[in-house]
């Protein structure tokens, strides 16, 4: 039901009077070294001063581009997703929105207030009680005390924290400290809301609380943008997404579309693609046991060849092999271990322990192994494959490498579960 | 520019309490910690003078009334001076995270070193009615003064403000210089009129400034107008380019200082 409606918010195209965030082309470099990094400060400061011009648009020694030509365009009561590994570039993007750091190149429009839930808590001072604390927090995110004594009840109220109000909040639990900043910064309403992993704070019970809160306030138009590694809440939140690494803009787009490449390239990331079948070459008859496998690869139930396998697909494992004599009781085996985690064996099984014993006449045979769903998750996958008879082994391919692929977000879990969806009303 | 002067009037307001508040909380001996630096100041200086150890010559005070009012206003002085550096390099965490106007923190810091001058202020009544100094109507025009005076220190220090986030380098000079500077102020002595040291403490922008506000508090004779409003003009303008140097340059201090 939740895609049904994203599709339609995307198929309105609101007018461009509805952008409220407008990102053109930003750039920004940073420098790994910290003393050089001052020093480029203290110059960056001296140049801007004299009213000379910087070169920005270049890169001094030791500098490096933590955001490189990234636009993109942001409508009320739009919701906007930031993906990438850690050191893409995406809080830095948040920053430059903000208005904490100018960017190099380019430029960022804003129409409205913004408010940054990047800092829970910023200038809370543990040693002042709770009540001063939320005063002092919320004119930070410029608001008037006049605003703050309305809006005073229903802070304490969404963060909870009634008896509490009068202590210090060194005091506070952790949880306590994050709800009460969650509540100040929720509370400031603005028109865009800058979102960088926070929501995770406090309880699930809070959690729940937090999102029911940014909902309500996307039903009223205010936009967001939303930082987050777990892709499950960027795909319940955000209706557009968009994918950094290393500072690059991959891509834009629908949320699934965006978040799938970056799982794809999450799991595949530092290996070779690996794809379509393996073809081993014919033995002489010295080197053989009697019986070589000549291919393995996959093929869909119309026999023909898959270059990558797909999660919740029908596919068959076929294992080609010559045999050089009858052989009454062959037994194939199967171990797949996962390359793209931590080299784990994922699956294991042989014709044996099935009770199968598979009779081989001389000449090419084709051994398949029939299943009705893929039920491995994208990733890149290594098997080993034996074809035994009691204790005697014919032939070993001890690293067939494959990929899987997947049309649909299911990295959230170990394995596809095949299923089915029925409504019993009773 | 003034826009978001007025704009951050409230938070510098929010802010100022904040620290006053959680300074005093913390803090067990509270206010003595303003009258305290001016009396050992005072009583050292008043025992070396009677002593002989040090000659000061003829102050238009008792000499440890002189000595305790000087050393509150030259640590006003101080305290604005390096209040806007101490306020950046606190404030580091809030504005890396937070975009508010930046002036607040600088305009709470000023508000403090008012607020701690009314403190030692009460000092400074009592010093009056013990030596029985009398005070004529000009005491009103020194608190004109003494904000130029306040205008000065924080125009030194917005200037230090944005090097002194990356640098720590410039805390520590500061501490340094401003005992240095001491010794360039008619704080412990009267003003000397002669000689290289004269020179110098002529010279010293401080100078006019602290002397005509001890004198319009209490003589209500200004012995160099012509120096007070030469030092005073010289901290407007000052102020006013360390501002717009402030806000020019505080977004690429971010950027270095956060994570």
């Amino acid at each position: 039901m939740t895609t049904e409606l994203r599709h339609q918010e995307i198929a309105i195209q609101p007018k461009d009077s509805e952008v409220v965030l407008s990102v053109e082309e930003i750039s920004k470099k940073f420098c790994r070294n910290l003393r050089r990094s001052l020093l480029y400060g203290v110059q960056d400061i001296a140049t801007e001063l004299s009213g000379g011009k910087r070169t920005s648009a270049k890169l001094r020694s030791q500098e490096f581009w933590a955001l490189r030509d990234v636009s993109f365009q942001l409508r009320r009561g739009e919701a906007v997703g930031l993906v990438g590994s850690n050191g893409a570039g995406k809080s830095t993007l948040l920053r430059i929105i903000s208005g904490l750091i100018n960017p190099d190149t380019g430029a960022v429009k804003i129409r409205g207030r913004l408010a940054p839930l990047i800092a829970l808590g910023a200038g809370f001072n543990p040693i002042l009680t709770g009540r001063e604390n939320i005063y002092a927090n919320m004119s930070i995110l410029g608001l008037s005390t006049k605003e703050i004594k309305a809006k005073f009840e229903e802070v304490v109220d969404f963060a909870e924290i009634w008896e509490a109000i009068d202590t210090p909040v060194q005091n506070y639990s952790s949880g306590m400290a994050a709800r009460l900043g969650f509540a100040c910064a929720v509370h400031t309403e603005p028109d865009i809301f800058l979102i960088d992993e926070v929501l995770s704070v406090g309880d699930v019970k809070f959690k729940m609380k937090c999102h029911r809160r940014l909902a309500k306030l996307r039903e009223k138009g205010t936009a967001f943008v939303l930082v987050s590694h777990n892709s499950h809440s960027i795909l319940n939140i955000c209706n557009t997404a968009i994918y950094l690494a290393k500072g690059q803009l991959i891509t834009v787009g629908e949320t699934e579309a965006v978040v799938r490449k970056y799982e794809e390239d999450l799991c595949l990331s530092g290996m070779e693609k690996a794809t379509g079948p393996l073809i081993l070459p014919r033995k002489s008859p010295d080197e053989s046991f009697g019986l070589d496998i000549t291919l393995v690869g996959f093929k869909d139930a119309q026999g023909n060849i898959l270059e990558t396998p797909m999660s919740g697909e029908p596919v068959n494992l076929c294992v080609e092999c010559f045999a050089h004599r009858y052989i009454d009781s062959a037994n194939l085996g199967v171990v797949v271990k996962s390359l793209s985690g931590e080299n784990d064996r994922v699956l294991y099984f042989t014709s044996a322990s099935d009770n199968e014993s598979l009779k081989i006449t001389p000449g090419n045979t084709e051994l398949q192994i029939q299943m009705p769903y893929c039920c491995l998750i994208p990733g890149v996958y290594s098997a080993k494959i034996y074809i035994k008879s009691g204790v005697c082994s014919f032939d070993v391919v001890e690293s067939f490498r494959f990929t899987v692929q997947a049309d649909k977000t299911i990295s959230r879990s170990l394995f596809y579960q095949p299923r089915t969806w029925k409504v019993i009303s009773k | 520019m003034g826009r978001d002067l007025l704009a951050s009037r409230e938070l510098a307001w929010r802010l100022m309490v904040r620290n006053i508040t959680a300074q005093y909380r913390q803090s067990f001996l509270g206010i003595a910690w303003a009258f305290v630096p001016p009396i050992v100041m005072a009583a050292g200086f008043t025992i070396a003078s009677d002593a002989n150890v040090i000659n000061v010559g003829a102050t238009d005070l008792p000499y440890p009334a002189y000595v305790m009012f000087s050393t509150a206003l030259w640590q006003t002085f101080v305290e604005a001076l390096s209040g806007p550096v101490q306020a950046v390099t606190v404030a580091k965490p809030m504005l890396a995270r937070v975009n508010f106007p930046r002036e607040a923190i600088v305009l709470a810091k000023v508000g403090e070193v008012f607020f701690n001058f009314a403190i030692k202020l009460l000092l400074i009544v009592a010093l009056f009615l013990w030596f029985q100094i009398a005070v004529g109507w000009t005491v009103v025009l020194a608190i004109v003064a003494l904000i130029h005076l306040v205008m000065l220190g924080t125009f030194f220090g917005l200037l230090l403000a944005p090097l002194g986030a990356l640098y720590q380098d410039v805390s520590k000079g500061i501490t340094m210089i401003t005992g240095f500077w001491l010794f360039l102020t008619p704080v412990v002595f009267p003003v000397p009129r002669e000689g290289t040291f004269g020179f110098l403490v002529n010279l010293n922008p401080v100078t006019p400034l602290l002397v005509t506000t001890r004198e319009l508090a209490t003589t209500g004779v200004v012995s160099d107008p012509y120096g007070f409003w030469v030092a005073s003009l010289f901290a407007f303008i000052g102020l006013l380019l360390a501002w717009v140097a402030f806000r020019v340059s505080m977004p690429f201090v971010i950027e270095r200082i956060s994570s």
